[in-house]
């Protein structure tokens, strides 16, 4: 799985690295970061937590 | 109970049982107006999650540039809060990296501690007006660390505060038109206040908050101490309120819903859930208000420039067409995606702090007090605007 954020989208609410804090982390904004953008299946459930709770629609899940 | 909408078609937002339980009154607004008109200004009230969340994502139509500033009693507007982008944008660069999710989570040890000696100060009596002994001491003696200020002046703080925000607590019968000059003169001791304690960091530096943005620089250019003070005067206001508020909602809730409350005594790590899914529920922060900057459509509706809109976060965070089960209170829900903070590029500054407090209170309390509720004969009583939960009366097994 692919995953992506739109920088310019994210406020840096802070969802995605605290419900999926093996694929996402935050800068020193408290912005988000993809720790990697090629997951492995053992990550996919976390990263469509992180992905569903964005209020900003920013991170983008593809195959 | 007083009706949301009056026989005029009329919006009210500031009866005591709309503060008490506002959910009926969001359903009918999203149904029968979701883009109302306010009573006395007719100016635009919006509920849909969609509209609410569009107009939060467009600061360039729904602006943060109020020109009644005198309302709250301070001279200039208050950065970041009152700014638009993109100048709004170099001030949270400045300082998000002081209200990140990391630094706040590094004062959780200090909120425990602090919750713990508050609760030891009245846990033997068996009960207490949950307001006065835990909601404002609490994060008002966070706050005042986190900024490097001494805990001894909580009370002036505090009166502060609630003369600016609520100026008819304790002033019971004041005609409105006194208010605005009760708000002022806190303003002028506020501004006073955070001058001298600017001037003593600027002689003798310190580890904290007010010395760093004493010296703080955008594009290498130091913040003038007005700006520095336009700061500050946010702080106060967005620092000492909100998590108070949320904490009497929050209690409210728990204390009238044992079976829900059960569930997070059994197991603890449903909390941090728990914190969002009544930041959603409950939204202390029942709306925040935008100026239009340029004729728009919302929902059919034709709003004009000038106007002020008031953007319900509250019913936005209880839409049917948003959430899944909306009216029902699941402390594991999947997908939150609550604007109990805002959205767009006000996204509260404080929500890392307020999340780190409200997660802290919640365990300390819990283990100390599981079961209580509210003292029987006795109705908790709410502000209107910020639903702060004024009067909240809990007892308990000793």
């Amino acid at each position: 799985m692919r995953v992506r954020v739109d920088r310019a989208k994210c406020v840096g609410h802070g969802r995605c690295y605290v419900l999926a804090p093996d694929v996402f982390e935050d800068d020193e904004r408290g912005h988000c970061v993809v720790m990697s953008e090629r997951i492995g299946p053992e990550l996919h459930e976390q990263a469509r937590r992180g992905e569903q709770n964005c209020p900003e629609g920013a991170i983008q899940l593809s195959d | 109970m007083a009706p949301v909408i009056d026989e005029s078609g009329r919006i009210n937002l500031f009866s005591e049982d709309f503060a008490r339980c506002p959910q009926p009154g969001y359903a009918e607004l999203r149904s029968r107006c979701p883009v109302g008109r306010m009573i006395f200004s007719g100016d635009p009230v919006i509920s849909r999650y969609e509209d609410v969340l569009w107009a939060l994502r467009h600061p360039e139509i729904f602006s943060s540039e109020m020109e009644s500033q005198m309302q709250l009693g301070t001279e200039r507007p208050m950065i970041p809060q009152q700014i638009d982008p993109p100048a709004q944008t170099r001030y949270r660069k400045l300082l998000d990296p002081h209200f990140s999710r990391r630094k706040m989570e590094e004062l959780a040890p200090a909120v425990a501690r602090k919750a713990r000696e508050l609760i030891d100060g009245f846990i033997e009596r068996g009960e207490c007006e949950f307001d006065s002994a835990f909601a404002i001491p609490l994060p008002c003696s966070a706050f005042l660390s986190l900024l490097g200020l001494p805990l001894s002046d909580l009370s002036f703080f505090l009166e502060l505060k609630d003369d600016i925000i609520r100026p008819h607590k304790g002033r019971p019968g004041m005609p409105p038109d006194q208010l605005p000059p009760v708000r002022k003169a806190a303003g002028t001791r506020n501004y006073e206040y955070f001058r001298r304690a600017l001037d003593e960091r600027e002689a003798h530096p310190r580890d904290d908050m007010l010395t760093a943005l004493s010296r703080a620089e955008i594009d290498g250019e130091r913040l003038s101490r007005n700006e520095i003070l336009d700061i500050c005067f946010l702080l106060l206001l967005a620092g000492l309120d909100t998590v108070t508020s949320t904490l009497g909602c929050n209690m409210t809730y728990l204390a009238s819903n044992p079976d829900q409350r059960r569930r997070l005594i059994e197991d603890p790590k449903l909390i941090p859930g728990a914190v969002e899914e009544l930041l959603r529920w409950e939204t202390p922060v029942v709306a925040v208000p935008r100026v239009i900057k340029r004729n728009v459509t919302l929902s059919g509706v034709e709003l004009k420039e000038g106007q002020l809109a008031t953007l319900l976060l509250g019913a936005a965070n209880t839409d049917d067409e948003h959430f899944d089960d909306a009216q029902r209170v699941d402390f594991e829900r999947e997908r939150n995606i609550h604007a109990a903070f805002g959205a767009g590029p006000h996204r509260c500054l404080g929500s890392h702090l307020a999340r780190m407090e409200l997660r802290v209170a919640m365990e300390v309390w819990h283990e100390r007090i599981p079961d209580y509720r509210i003292k029987p004969g006795e109705i908790p009583r709410f502000s209107p605007g910020i639903r702060e939960a004024l009067y909240l009366p809990l007892v308990w097994e000793r």
